[in-house]
């Protein structure tokens, strides 16, 4: 017990906590965007792994030619690729008005064929990419050294809350997530804030799978997300589809992956029944939201 | 007030028939015809064109290559109809149905004498005496690899399409065709991803090409789509023999269980997409009976362990049900948790021997030797035999399948019907009879082992569960009510609540009997619960429900389709080095992607028309007598499932 605490205490464990933090927060964030206009985003696990795919294959293919400037182009690509994908999920979603939630469910299961049929055709391998010579570069002192990625998930955090709260595209948004009759007698174009917020979150969801792919490893690997799409889902719930609270809401599940992982190193519970901690805090913590107080016209599609 | 009928193809009909007959033209233009003959190790072919131009990328360079004049003659005839199609088409014609159906029967006719083609081309391979019997053979398997290609399979399509589509003003056609409205979104809806999957194999592969001989732009057009058809046929393939279909009956049996399990919950308005979780814990419930139930049970352990399988998957069902009942959480969210710990409680339970607790090492014991991770071997009794060995009536090593069943089943039917429907007890005691009497006569068939396992029985009776309990029980109709309208079944006094964890619990216990075609079926090629199992089956019951309409029977039918192109797809990756099993994963992704968006298609198409309009049309009886248009409006009212909405909202409405 004494060796669990001392090591809670240590700057690898607050690394390794921040690690775990950066993939949630970033798609939890975006997921925001998307749900705030009124969609339903469970296709954010789909997102990341679309993102980390297209992030390390582009900066392997750029490498020969870049140099150490290939995973950022990579990151590029990441983002754009998460958007594109997010526009497919947009585009059924408001258009077609398909059910949001099996549009999303569909680009998750595109998201565990799709790789391994581009890693073959590339590489003659369905499970990773190969390894970059280097990824993004780490930034910070000591063991407390970072890519990129972290810093600009904690700086949206802030832009998220000025956009939403402090800007005429903010108030928009929430209009259209809230009654989009009315937004629409005012004049805002519901469908063009609607495909936008959600492109953006395909975007973020993108950076986080990046992040996992090039900026925390040097490769894409088969299921990367490992889940984390639905968790940040479930801390967007859990912070109430507030920027704060879900900052709140990471920092929590962060801090308890962290926390498995560190358990996992110890002889006090089976390593097996410690990877479900993430999971199970996930389903307590929608326990205790209860009563959720959502957008009011989330998942409907508009028909004006 | 009757008056005489339009028997013009209406504008929908006219509409599809235009499409099918020039995408059916283009195709025998755009594609080969034709092919004469292909490899067997990696796919390469002779190809015909319309314009008889030969494409030879075979490793035969000179192989004799039969007549095609006929068919080319065919092949041009076809072409002209489907124009006529066409015309017929833009301007509405009577008669468009006629030049369809004759484009069909050519297209049918030029298939037919291809087929005959090459029989009589092997036939004098065989009969030549100046070549060595490998040759020989080789040469055989080479013309056995031909057949039509793209520019003759979109004729026979088309024309059908066309056919139908030209009939469309008919009475009796338009009546029929309403009651298949409901199909239109699914068959649209694969159709759209087996062509994006077309371009995706025409992206990843490179044309074969073994002749040495470089390829023009022309020739490697015909390459490519030389290319995408026989990866597509190789998929689709299955069905066309015995041994393949039964290797898709296995691979459909469980989808079946995850299909029946995802639909059941979509009736009720929930998405359940914990079909992983359930089916692992419906397993690992099968495998704790099957091992360590009682060994004086004997037999009785197989029953013991259905319901343990059964049960497990029921609770790991209920969890996201009574959360949501009692705290309004998401469903769709709880359920993915809980596969993953199912699959953290799977891993621990049967991946190692020991584990830790609070400093101290305890033994867990369930853990076979060795390696790999997997259970000991169920006992005797727990095991359930191959439908192989369950119907063979045979003696002396000889393999008879029993009538018995099929008896039996058509005995029923017949029952029921002349019964009026009103004596089903009756009608099953004749069935029983019928069968038993009926059992030890057997068709002899050659089958080099299957391991179709007696599971796929039970999921036919789950199958059959699902449509007596949804239809024909008060249960039912409350559940079925609950999805259509919760709101409006709280009203009528029907509890909200009561329905979601039920109907969760179901589909759970539905995912759970999955498992028993893994452990208790042996499908894994031993009778244990192993750390191999495809937990993903799961998934893929999304795909099955949708595309079945969330029916029972349509359930079935999807499962049969994945199945068989489940095992395609094992042919195809182990031919074509850039394409590989997961082209099925995205297929499959594909389809639910498109039915979600109701395959592209207009709702005036897919919804069904008001009863009066039918009538109308129909120029028969005042409305209210028309049965067809209220059955098919009642059949297309699929309900979609309420997850698109908050919790909150939800909960707020079942609260009311």
């Amino acid at each position: 017990m004494d060796g669990l605490f001392a090591q809670l205490l240590t700057t690898a464990f607050l690394a390794t906590f921040i690690r775990s933090v950066v993939p949630l927060l970033l798609t939890a964030l975006g997921g925001l965007f998307s749900e705030r206009s009124g969609v339903v985003n469970i296709a954010l696990d789909g997102l990341i792994i679309f993102g980390a795919l297209a992030g390390a294959v582009s900066a392997k293919a750029l490498e020969p030619s870049l140099g150490a400037a290939a995973p950022w182009f990579g990151w590029l690509a990441g983002m754009l690729v998460g958007g594109l994908i997010a526009w497919i999920h947009a585009l059924l979603s408001i258009k077609y008005r398909a059910d949001q939630v099996i549009s999303g469910t569909a680009i998750n299961l595109l998201a565990t064929g799709v790789p391994a049929v581009i890693l073959t055709a590339l590489y003659q391998t369905s499970t990773e990419s190969p390894k970059l010579n280097q990824g993004l570069p780490l930034w910070g002192v000591g063991e407390l050294r970072f890519s990129p990625p972290v810093y600009f998930a904690f700086i949206i955090v802030a832009v998220t809350w000025y956009v939403v709260y402090r800007t005429p595209y903010g108030l928009r948004l929430r209009a259209t997530g809230e009654q989009p009759g009315a937004a629409a007698s005012m004049g805002i174009n519901v469908r063009r804030m609607r495909y936008s917020a959600v492109i953006l979150s395909g975007m973020l969801a993108g950076t986080a799978g990046v992040f996992l792919s090039i900026g925390n490893l040097d490769s894409y690997v088969r299921n990367i997300s490992a889940g984390s799409g639905f968790i940040a889902l479930a801390a967007l719930i859990f912070g109430q589809w507030k920027p704060l609270g879900v900052l709140g809401a990471t920092l929590l599940f962060g801090f308890l992956q962290a926390l498995s992982i560190a358990l996992g190193g110890t002889d006090l519970l089976p390593p097996t029944l410690v990877s479900a901690l993430p999971y199970v805090i996930t389903i307590l913590a929608l326990i205790l939201t209860g009563r959720s107080r959502a957008p009011r016209a989330l998942g409907r599609p508009y028909d004006g | 007030m009757t008056t005489a009928l339009d028997t013009r193809p209406t504008g929908d009909g006219a509409r599809i028939a235009l499409i099918a007959a020039a995408v059916a033209a283009a195709g025998m233009l755009l594609f080969p015809l034709a092919t004469l003959g292909r490899g067997g190790t990696d796919a390469d072919a002779v190809l015909l064109h319309l314009s008889g131009r030969l494409l030879n990328l075979s490793s035969y360079q000179d192989a004799p290559l039969p007549p095609t004049g006929l068919i080319l003659g065919l092949g041009w005839a076809t072409l002209a109809l489907l124009v006529a199609t066409v015309i017929g088409a833009l301007r509405r014609a009577t008669w468009l149905w006629i030049t369809a159906l004759l484009a069909f029967v050519l297209a049918a006719a030029a298939v037919l004498r291809l087929d005959a083609t090459l029989s009589e081309q092997v036939g004098r391979v065989m009969a030549d005496t100046a070549l060595r019997p490998g040759a020989k053979r080789q040469l055989r398997n080479f013309y056995a690899g031909g057949g039509m290609n793209l520019g003759l399979f979109l004729p026979v399509l088309g024309g059908l399409i066309a056919t139908g589509a030209g009939l469309s003003g008919r009475a009796w056609w338009h009546e029929r065709y309403n009651r298949l409205r409901g199909l239109l979104v699914p068959v649209s809806a694969i159709s759209l991803a087996i062509a994006v999957g077309a371009v995706v194999v025409l992206i990843v592969q490179p044309a074969v090409n073994l002749s040495g001989k470089p390829l023009g732009l022309v020739g490697g057009w015909l390459a490519k789509s030389d290319l995408v058809y026989f990866v597509y046929s190789s998929l689709f393939a299955p069905v066309t023999s015995l041994n393949p279909l039964l290797d898709s009956l296995k691979l459909a049996t469980p989808l079946i269980f995850t299909g029946l399990s995802v639909a059941f919950a979509f009736r009720t308005g929930l998405f359940n997409i914990g079909g992983p979780g359930q089916l692992t814990m419906g397993a690992v419930g099968a495998m704790l009976a099957g091992v360590y139930g009682p060994a004086w049970l004997g037999w009785g352990l197989l029953p013991l362990s259905i319901i343990a399988a059964g049960a497990f998957g029921a609770l790991w069902g209920a969890i996201p049900g009574v959360l949501k009942a009692r705290f309004g959480s998401s469903e769709v969210i709880n359920t993915i948790m809980l596969n993953y710990i199912a699959s953290a409680v799977f891993i621990f339970l049967i991946g190692t021997d020991t584990f830790p607790f609070l400093g101290r090492t305890y033994h867990l014991g369930l853990k076979a030797e060795g390696f790999e991770a997997r259970s000991e071997v169920l006992q005797p009794g727990a095991q359930l035999p191959t439908m192989l060995g369950l119907l063979n009536v045979g003696s002396g090593g000889q393999t008879a399948i029993s009538i018995g069943l099929l008896v039996a089943l058509v005995a029923f039917f017949v029952a029921r019907a002349v019964l009026k429907a009103r004596r089903t007890g009756m009608a099953l005691l004749i069935a029983v009879i019928a069968g038993a009497v009926t059992w030890r006569i057997g068709i002899p068939v050659n089958i080099a082992g299957s391991q179709l396992n007696a599971s796929f029985l039970i999921a036919l009776l789950c199958v059959a569960f699902f449509g007596t309990l949804m239809w024909r029980t008060s249960t039912g109709y409350a559940l079925r009510a609950v999805g259509l309208s919760p709101k409006a079944a709280e009203y009528g006094g029907i509890s909200v609540a009561r329905g979601t964890v039920l109907a969760m619990t179901i589909a759970g216990m539905f995912a759970g009997l999955a498992g028993l075609h893994y452990v208790n079926g042996g499908a894994l090629d031993e009778y244990r619960l192993k750390g191999n199992m495809p937990v993903n089956v799961g998934f893929d019951g999304i795909a099955v429900a949708l595309m079945g309409q969330n029916t029972p029977a349509g359930v079935v039918v999807s499962s049969l389709l994945f199945g068989t192109v489940d095992t395609g797809g094992l042919e195809v990756s182990r031919q074509l080095e850039n394409v590989n099993r997961d082209i099925v994963t995205v297929l499959k992704a594909l389809i639910v992607l498109f039915i979600a968006a109701g395959g592209f298609l207009s709702r005036r198409l897919t919804d069904p028309p008001p009863p009066q309009l039918v009538a109308a049309g129909a120029g028969g009886p005042p409305p209210g007598t028309h049965l067809s248009p209220d059955q098919a409006a009642l059949e297309r009212a699929t309900p979609n499932p309420n997850v698109g909405q908050s919790s909150e909202q939800i909960t707020r409405e079942g609260g009311k």
